[in-house]
Parts: structure tokens; sequence; C-alpha cells
């Protein structure tokens, strides 16, 4: 299994965080602009704005899709293209957490979950110094959460 | 028997004080000082402060016990470990009043050095004490400041009526 | 019964998943930060209650994801009466180990009273005897904030506020909370 790149936006559809595990070689996502320079960096704002936001245009549409569809309570999980699979967790405080992986992943749900509960929760909400809310695309500067990410994730793969 | 019960702070300044009598043998729970002398229960009080000085740091309790006695007049002392004391002032009944009779000599009332008085002001101490942390865990209490709190003075009340 | 298991929810989280701390050190450091305040406003105790809603909501608004994470319910509450039986079974249960009972409900479903029948952040606390202090503080109103706080990030608009206190020598401690609106989802920025 292996673990293209991860999103987080906040309830103010704001990309608050990004990163990429990827090798410059292998884009899943052919986005107008270059993602990373580097495997195992957070991507960088200005190179993957666009991504993310087409990432949120497109989560936040399907989500809605859904919710009309399958009623208030329907969730939408992922879906998969030829080369990726996307997978999608929202929580009740609407910060929605996005993995783009490969095709032949599992369910991430829950891995997204823990992600949320174990990471982001105590590293970055429990933080006192790191502001509740990231106006202006300030994004999560974390160490703790992005060291944690970055192992949690390796264990996966 | 009257008593004063004065608690003085760090820099021996009054914090509070309350005048009771005794509810035991059928007392009413009024103080029955002499009008002339009343005045003199604190200075009586405050005089005693040096002795309590001397005696607090040779027992490990904070229950001093009787620590002076002005003619009449005996104080008990329990100093806090934060160096507040409580100092209770007790009066027997005037001489005359208090015939030397075997049944109340041996009452908390009229013998003031009596095993059983000494019981009794230490069981009254330490309910005051417990109330006393309570008020001065108020977050509106500072250090050496007047307890104006109209519940401690109840429990204290409650207190005297309960041992004294 | 929906209270039944929230009940139920809120003793398991609090039994199982709460570091617990020592309640006196919550309360004497709350009335430190209460007396400060106090002493920082010059007692203007409006100025205090204001401040203490700001720091409740600022709380709130983190606290709703620990909550969120513990009680590990993902799900949306269907109504106000059940938003109200989480945040008194499960909310207060597992933040501070106490259920404030809800009572009064307007028949539209949209105000209902918490009435606190212990209060962990006042014990040993008497308010000032300086004449205002009895008729002006909130002693406890960070609760207000927090609930303000953590019900706007789940996308509950709603106001809160203390009608009567038992430091102020009321016979209950009553809160009063009223569901204005529900948020709508943010949309993204139009493209252009």
């Amino acid at each position: 299994m292996v673990v293209y790149s991860f999103y987080i936006f906040d309830r103010h559809t704001e990309c608050i965080y990004a990163k990429s595990w990827l090798p410059d070689s292998s884009r899943p996502v052919s986005g107008s602009q270059p993602i990373t320079n580097g495997s195992s960096k957070p991507i960088r704002r200005d190179d993957n704005d666009n991504t993310a936001k087409l990432i949120f245009g497109t989560v936040f549409s399907l989500r809605n899709m859904v919710r009309r569809l399958g009623g208030d309570d329907d969730a939408f999980i992922s879906y998969r293209t030829a080369q990726y699979k996307l997978h999608y967790y929202e929580t009740p405080s609407n910060t929605r957490f996005v993995m783009l992986t490969d095709i032949g992943t599992m369910s991430m749900r829950n891995v997204l979950h823990q992600i949320y509960i174990n990471l982001w929760v105590e590293y970055v909400v429990k933080n006192p110094l790191s502001p509740v809310e990231h106006k202006g695309g300030e994004g999560v500067k974390n160490e703790l959460f992005e060291l944690g990410l970055d192992q949690f994730v390796r264990g996966l793969m | 028997m009257s008593y004063y019960f004065a608690i003085i702070g760090t820099q021996d300044n009054p914090l509070f004080e309350y005048e009771f009598g005794t509810s035991k043998q059928g007392g009413d729970g009024q103080p029955r000082f002499n009008e002339q002398a009343r005045h003199m229960n604190q200075f009586v009080v405050h005089s005693s402060l040096d002795i309590v000085e001397e005696v607090q740091w040779t027992k490990g309790d904070m229950y001093l016990k009787v620590v002076d006695k002005f003619f009449n007049n005996y104080i008990s002392c329990f100093a806090t470990a934060g160096n507040v004391k409580f100092l209770l002032l007790h009066q027997p009944p005037a001489a005359t009043a208090a015939p030397s009779t075997s049944r109340s000599s041996t009452s908390i009332g009229a013998n003031p050095t009596s095993p059983q008085t000494e019981e009794a002001i230490k069981s009254f101490f330490n309910e005051v004490y417990e109330n006393y942390v309570k008020a001065i865990m108020s977050p509106f209490y500072k250090v050496n400041m007047e307890i104006r709190s109209p519940y401690f003075r109840q429990r204290v009340a409650a207190a005297g009526k309960k041992y004294l | 019964m929906a209270a039944n298991k929230a009940s139920r929810l809120g003793e398991e989280i609090w039994k199982t998943r709460i570091d617990k701390v020592n309640a006196e050190l919550v309360t004497l450091t709350y009335g430190t930060i209460v007396a400060q305040l106090c002493k920082d406003f010059d007692n203007d105790y409006v100025e205090v209650n204001k401040q203490l809603d700001k720091m409740g909501y600022n709380i709130g608004l983190r606290l709703i994801e620990d909550y969120l994470a513990k009680s590990n319910s993902m799900r949306r509450c269907a109504n106000f009466r059940e938003t109200a039986e989480m945040i008194a079974k499960v909310g207060f249960k597992i933040f501070l180990n106490i259920t404030p009972v809800i009572t009064n409900w307007t028949t539209d479903s949209k105000q209902f009273s918490l009435v606190f029948e212990e209060n962990p952040l006042a014990d040993f606390v008497e308010l000032p005897d300086d004449g205002r202090a009895q008729d002006e503080l909130w002693y406890s109103n960070i609760f207000c904030g927090i609930l303000r706080g953590a019900l706007e990030m789940v996308q509950m608009q709603v106001e809160a506020h203390f009608i009567c206190d038992v430091l102020r020598g009321n016979d209950t401690t009553e809160m009063r909370v009223s569901l204005i609106r529900y948020i709508d989802d943010e949309m993204p920025p139009e493209d252009d």
C-alpha cells in the first residue's frame, strides 16, 4: 500500500495542512503545477494551492451530493480513479481529512479517524499556542504533529 | 463561662473576633463579661501573643493548650502552620457565682485547666480550623485580610455551641 | 432511551478515557483567574463576566475536538434536545464529573436550563462583600463561553447566560441556553 498525499481542510474550507510522500516521478494527480520537489516534505503552498483547492471542491461537491441522495447521515468515504484512490473523513466540527493512496488500498476511514483523535487533537488542538483558526492559509506548523503523522503513515506502508 | 475568641494574623493583626457564652449545663450561649472589664479582653489576648511566640516552637502540636492567665481569664491557643493564631479567652463565672461544689468543678465551665476543658477546646479549635481553611480558600480572600464571611461566623458559633 | 444512553456513555468515558486531576487544583486555579480579573478590571464585574465568557469561548473551540475524539461519537445530534442530553451527561460528565439537570424546555425545544447541583469551580468561594459582586458578577461565567464556543464548532449558534447562582444567595445555580440558529456549511470561495 502506498500513501501519496494528505490534506486537512478546516471549517472555513481553507486547506490548513498538506503533505506529500511522493517521489518526483510517480505523480497521480495531474495538477497544473508540480507537487513537490522531494519525497516526504510538506508541500509548499504556492505550488500546491490549486491542487488543494481542486481537491476540496471535489470532495465538497461529492459530499453534498451524497447527502442529498442518501440523507444527512450518509457520508462519502472514498472514490477511485485508474490512478489513485481518495479517502475522505469529516468530523462533526467540519474538519475534513483527505488522503490519496494507490488503488489497492482498503478503506482508510479508520486511519483518518486515528489521525484526527491521536495526532490532530492531541498535538494541534490541545497545543495552547497553536491558533484555533488558521486564517489566510497560514497552515499548521507543528513539529510533533508532522513527526507523528509521518511516522504513522510510514508505519502503514 | 464566657468566651472571647480571636484570630490573629501573621502581623499580630486581628482577623476575626467573636464573643459567646457556654451552652453546656443549661447555659444560654450569651457571654457574661463584666461590662467594665469587657474591653480588656482584646488587651489580654493581645498581651498573650508574646507567650504564644515563646511556646509555639516548643511543642509539635498546633494546639498549645492554656498559655496564659490574667486574673480570672485563661487564654488557650492554637497556632496554625501558617503562623495564624487562634486565641480563646475563657473566663469562668466570677468566684462568687461559682460555689466550689464538686459537681460544678468537674464541668467544662468551672475548671479552665481540667483535661475535659482542654479536650473540649481542642475540638472547638479543630472545627474552627477546618472552617478557617475553607474560608481562606476563597479566591477573594487574601492573606491577613479580615475574615468577614458570615458563613464562617455561623460555623464558629456552631462549633462554640457544640463543644463549649 | 437516549437519555440513558448518554449517561452510560458519559460514565464509561469518564471511567476509561479521562486523565484525572486534583479537584482543588482546578478550583483554586479558576478562582485565582477570576480574582485576578476582578483586580485587573478594578472590580468592573460586567467586564469580568465578558472576559470569562471570552476565555470560555476560546476553550470551547478546542474542547469540542477533545470531546469528539473522546466520545468517539462522529454523528451529529438529531435535534437540540439530544444536544442538551449530550452536553449535560457526556460533556460535563467527562470534563468535570458533574451532570447538570436539564429542565425548563420551551415548547419550541429551542431553550433549556442547566441546573447545577454541584459546581466544582465554586467550591469554597464567597463573593466579595462590596455590595456589587452579589448583583453583578457571574462567577462561573466561563461555562457560558465554553458552550457557545463548542457548539459553534458543531454548527450551532447559541446564547448562554446564568440566571441565578447559589453564590449570590439564590437557591440554585441555573444557566439558560438558547439555540439561535444552525450555521450553514461554509462554501469554498468562487474561483475566478
